[in-house]
C-alpha cells in the first residue's frame, strides 16, 4: 500500500531534521571555534591548531574542576546506589502506607533542580537558615555553621543534595528490576532453608546486576551534566572552590569570554559523554543477548 | 501486634531519615512562604502569625505573572513541537523495519545523553545567528529538539504494545492507511501520547541552563530564571516572597508528577532498560 504514511523515511524525517539541526550545527560550530583563535565576541581570527586545548590543560582552575567532577560524580552515583538498593527493596514489599512512602521518595524528582537548590540555599543560610536552628535545637551543634561560605562544607552539602535528587530515578529503575524477579525463586530458596542474606546475595543481587549497571551509567551521565545545584547555591564559588566542569565551562564561556578554551573543553566533554554512551549501549546490548 | 504492622513500623523507621531529609526543604519552603516580613530572618519553625498575604504580594513583587506566562508558553509550544515530529517517527520505529533504523536509534541515544550544557556555546551562536536571542521562541525550538529523543523513545515503547493486526484488519476492510491510523491507531495511542506530553511539559517547565543563557531581559524570563534572578547577586533577598513564588511554581507540577510517576516507571521499564 503506497502512502507517505507507510514510508518510514518520510515519517522520521521531521524529527531527525529538528534534532540534527539543533544538535549537529552547534557541535560543528564548537569544533570550528575550538581550533581557531577567537576573540570574546566570537570572531574567528585564524586556525591555531590545538592551542585552545593546551590552554585548557594549563589552567589550574581546570585541573581543580576536573578533580572535583570525579568526586562529585563518584560521590553522588555511589551514594545514590547505596541508599537506593535497600529503599527499593523496602518499597517492593507490602506494608502499610507504601504508596505514601513511594510518593515521598519520588518527590525530589518532580521539583526543578533550580528550585530545590534555591530552597536549600536559604535553608543553609548561616544566620537565619533553618538547618542551623534545627541542628541547634537537637543539640548537634552549638554554633551556627556558614555552610556555603567554605568549600569544605559547601561541596559535601551539594553532593548530599545531589544524592537526594538522584535517588528517585535510581529507585525507579530498581523497582522495575525487582518486579521482574519471579516469586518462585524466593519460595524455592525458602524451602531450601536459605537465610535472608543468602537469598539477597545469591538471587536478588545477580538478577539485579543489569539494572544496577544501567542505573550507574545513566546516573554518571546525568550527574556529570548536572549544573543547577552548584550554580544556584554557590555559582562555583567561593573562588572557584566548588566548580565542576560544567560550571567552569559556563564561566569560561559567558563570564570570562574565553570562547576558544570553552569550545575546546565542550568538545572534550562531548568525547567523554560519547564514551559513557558506548558503555551504556554495550551494557544494554549484552542484556538483550542474554 | 500483627506481623504486617510490625513490618510496617520497622520499614517506616528505616525510611525515616531519608523521609525527613526529603521533606525538610519542602517544610522550609512552606514555612518561610507564610512568615510575615519581620519574622523571616528569625529561624523559628512556625510564624507567630501566618502571613497568607505573601502569596498575593509575591505576585507583583516577583513579576510572577509574566514569568508564569512565559513558562506556560514555552512548555506548551515546545511539547507540541516535540510531539508533532516524534509521533510519526515513533510510529515508523515501532511498525517498520528499514535500513538505517539502527543508526537513527543510535542518533537518538547520543542526543539523549548530551545535555544542553555541553553544547551551550554552540547553541548560543545558533540562536544569535537566527536572530532569536532574548526571544522565548528560541528556547521553544531548543527544548523541542532536545525532547525529541525522549518522546520518540517513550512513544515507541508504548506503540509497540498496540497490536499491528488492528490496522491491518482496517486496511483489509478497505480503509486507507491515513484512515486506519486516525480511526484505529490514534485512539489507542492517546493515553501514551498524553503521558509523554506531560513529561515533556515538565522537562521544559524545569529547564535552567538554556533559559539562563538565551533570555537576557526580565520580560522574557521563565519561572526558574525569574526566581533565580531574585536570589543571585543581591544583597537583600526577600526570602518570604521567593519561597512563596517557589511554592506556587513547583507544587502543582509536583502533584501531577507524583500522580503520573508510575506511567513513567512503566515506560522506562518497557523502553529504556530494554
Amino acid at each position: 500500500m503506497r502512502s507517505p504514511l507507510t514510508n518510514p523515511y518520510v515519517l522520521i524525517l521531521p524529527g531527525f531534521l529538528l534534532a540534527a539541526f539543533i544538535i549537529l550545527w552547534p557541535l560543528f560550530q564548537l569544533g570550528t571555534i575550538s581550533v581557531n583563535d577567537v576573540n570574546r565576541f566570537g570572531q574567528l581570527r585564524g586556525f591555531n591548531g590545538f592551542d585552545n586545548y593546551m590552554a585548557v590543560f594549563r589552567d589550574p582552575d581546570f585541573l581543580g574542576a576536573l578533580w572535583r567532577t570525579f568526586i562529585w560524580t563518584g560521590g553522588i552515583v555511589v551514594g545514590a546506589l547505596v541508599i537506593s538498593v535497600p529503599v527499593a527493596m523496602i518499597l517492593n514489599e507490602d506494608f502499610y502506607g507504601r504508596s505514601l512512602a513511594r510518593v515521598i521518595i519520588m518527590l525530589p524528582w518532580a521539583v526543578s533542580l533550580t528550585m530545590t537548590a534555591i530552597v536549600w540555599r536559604w535553608a543553609l543560610n548561616g544566620e537565619s537558615g533553618m538547618l542551623n536552628s534545627g541542628l541547634r535545637n537537637l543539640g548537634l551543634i552549638d554554633q551556627n555553621i556558614q555552610w556555603l561560605a567554605r568549600a569544605s562544607t559547601a561541596f559535601p552539602v551539594q553532593i548530599m543534595i545531589g544524592i537526594l535528587v538522584t535517588i528517585p530515578f535510581t529507585v525507579t529503575i530498581f523497582l522495575g528490576g525487582l518486579s521482574s524477579i519471579s516469586d518462585d525463586l524466593y519460595e524455592a530458596a525458602k524451602l531450601e532453608g536459605a537465610s535472608r542474606w543468602q537469598t539477597f546475595r545469591e538471587i536478588t543481587l545477580p538478577l539485579m546486576r543489569p539494572f544496577l549497571n544501567i542505573a550507574i551509567v545513566l546516573n554518571m551521565i546525568n550527574v556529570f551534566n548536572s549544573f543547577p545545584i552548584i550554580w544556584a547555591t554557590t555559582q562555583g564559588g567561593p573562588a572557584n572552590s566548588t566548580d565542576i566542569l560544567v560550571t567552569y565551562l559556563y564561566q569560561l564561556g559567558f563570564s570570562l569570554g574565553k570562547l576558544g578554551e570553552a569550545s575546546a573543553l565542550s568538545i572534550m566533554m562531548f568525547g567523554l559523554l560519547l564514551a559513557f554512551t558506548v558503555v551504556y549501549v554495550s551494557l544494554a546490548m549484552r542484556r538483550e543477548r542474554a | 501486634m500483627s506481623a504486617k504492622l510490625k513490618k510496617s513500623l520497622l520499614f517506616w523507621l528505616l525510611l525515616s531519615p531519608l523521609v525527613v531529609l526529603i521533606l525538610f526543604p519542602f517544610a522550609v519552603m512552606f514555612i518561610t512562604a507564610i512568615k510575615p516580613a519581620n519574622e523571616v530572618l528569625s529561624p523559628t519553625w512556625w510564624p507567630r502569625e501566618e502571613a497568607w498575604r505573601n502569596f498575593i504580594d509575591m505576585w507583583a513583587a516577583t513579576n510572577f505573572g509574566n514569568a508564569l506566562w512565559n513558562s506556560v508558553y514555552v512548555a506548551v509550544l515546545s511539547t507540541v513541537l516535540a510531539l508533532l515530529v516524534s509521533i510519526p517517527a515513533a510510529y515508523a520505529m515501532s511498525r517498520f523495519r528499514f535500513a538505517g533504523q539502527g543508526a537513527f536509534r543510535q542518533f537518538l541515544l547520543v542526543s539523549q545523553m548530551l545535555s544542553p550544557i555541553v553544547l551551550v556555546i554552540g547553541l548560543f551562536r545558533l540562536v544569535v545567528w537566527l536572530g532569536l536571542l532574548d526571544n522565548v521562541n528560541s528556547i521553544v525550538f531548543v527544548y523541542g529538539a532536545f525532547n525529541v529523543a525522549f518522546t520518540v523513545w517513550m512513544l515507541q515503547s508504548y506503540f509497540s504494545t498496540i497490536p499491528k493486526d488492528l490496522e491491518e484488519a482496517a486496511w483489509i476492510e478497505g480503509a486507507s492507511p491515513a484512515r486506519a491510523l486516525a480511526m484505529v491507531f490514534l485512539p489507542l495511542a492517546l493515553p501514551a501520547m498524553t503521558v509523554t506530553a506531560i513529561f515533556s511539559f515538565i522537562n521544559a517547565w524545569n529547564e535552567f541552563v538554556i533559559a539562563l543563557t538565551m533570555l537576557r531581559r526580565q520580560e522574557s524570563y521563565t519561572l526558574p530564571i525569574q526566581i533565580f534572578s531574585l536570589v543571585a547577586g543581591r544583597y537583600t533577598v526577600e526570602w518570604h516572597h521567593v519561597m512563596a513564588a517557589t511554592f506556587v511554581a513547583t507544587i502543582p507540577v509536583a502533584i501531577v508528577f507524583a500522580w503520573l510517576q508510575r506511567y513513567l516507571v512503566r515506560g522506562l521499564a518497557i523502553g529504556a532498560v530494554k
